[in-house]
């Protein structure tokens, strides 16, 4: 099977290959590396937290209510949602907009609700507590930059469940990829 | 593309804009920056990628809004209601930039539920071998 053959049909490219979904991981990957430290520091393993332009707002942020609102920080939570779309962007060949859909749709909308909370934090931030945190508006920015590159393979997947309806074949086995429906539709 | 990298710096810059322009203490102003900054610049990088480009037109009612915004909420600083007012009338406009599409998308999002689309034509002509 030659690349070619994994673009998708009506496509010019293919947004599965590994060009394309490289650079998503290791932004995740930053995302989460980011996020494990600012956990850290909201789980007291640090004592400080590094804040080179706002002064005190990085620790203002980072032990605010909202921060503390679910079981376990804000930070913590991050770090997990970036896992997640580093392992969804991993799992998987470059035909994977049809040999396993649901690992793709899980991903475009593992990416979709990240980057909404990260922006509503954002706004949140200077609205209640009148400061900003630096890493805390990096992460948003990653989780920003995700959402758009995740998105097209999405598309990809979604079409191909369109064609699989059209087929009259089970949306069910194709969306996990059972290998009787493989190759029935392209 | 350009005017979307435009429009996040202009989402960027109205996050900061009180603090730089010194009206940080009226606080239903910045709040109102502070909110539509960060989604201006949101939606903008969202629409940098050509298969999510449509979302530029989202920016289009929260420019609009800034336009509005002083007259609503009562702006009592005229710098601060001519820069809402400058950053909404360009960040409306440039959303309305489409800008090149170099790459083909099947047909794009509508093909999801409309019929003969660009992949459905497309794929019908691929011989259908079992793919393994």
């Amino acid at each position: 099977m030659s690349k070619e053959e994994a673009i998708p049909p009506g496509w010019s490219y293919n947004p599965a290959s590994w060009g394309q979904r490289m650079p998503i991981v290791v932004a995740a990957m930053v995302g989460f590396a980011i996020a494990t430290y600012l956990a850290l520091f909201q789980l007291k393993v640090f004592d400080t937290v590094w804040e080179p332009f706002f002064g005190d707002g990085s620790r203002k942020i980072l032990t605010s209510k909202t921060s503390q609102m679910l079981p376990i920080p804000d930070g913590a939570l991050g770090a997990i949602g970036y896992l997640v779309d580093a392992l969804a962007g991993v799992i998987g060949g470059i035909r994977r907009w049809r040999t396993m859909p649901w690992i793709v749709i899980a991903f475009g909308l593992a990416v979709g609700p990240l980057g909404f909370v990260s922006v509503l934090l954002v706004i949140l931030q200077p609205v209640l507590y009148d400061s900003w945190c630096t890493l805390c508006l990096a992460t948003a920015l990653i989780s920003v930059v995700m959402i758009g590159p995740a998105m097209d393979e999405m598309l990809a997947s979604l079409q191909y469940m369109k064609r699989v309806k059209e087929a009259k074949v089970s949306l069910w086995k194709a969306f996990w990829g059972y290998k009787e429906v493989q190759g029935r539709v392209i | 593309m350009w005017a979307h990298v435009l429009n996040a710096l202009l989402g960027i810059w109205l996050m900061a804009s009180a603090a730089i322009l010194g009206y940080s203490d009226a606080k239903t102003i910045t709040d109102n920056e502070h909110i539509a900054g960060p989604i201006i610049a949101s939606f903008a990088i969202i629409s940098w990628w050509e298969a999510t480009r449509v979302v530029r037109l989202y920016n289009v009612p929260v420019g609009l809004w800034l336009l509005l915004a002083p007259w609503v909420l009562g702006f009592d600083n005229t710098t601060a209601t001519v820069n809402s007012m400058l950053v909404g009338a360009l960040v409306t406009g440039l959303s309305f930039v489409k800008g090149k599409i170099k790459d083909v998308y099947g047909g794009g999002w509508s093909a999801v539920w409309k019929s003969d689309t660009l992949h459905a034509r497309e794929a019908r002509k691929q011989p259908r071998t079992n793919l393994k």
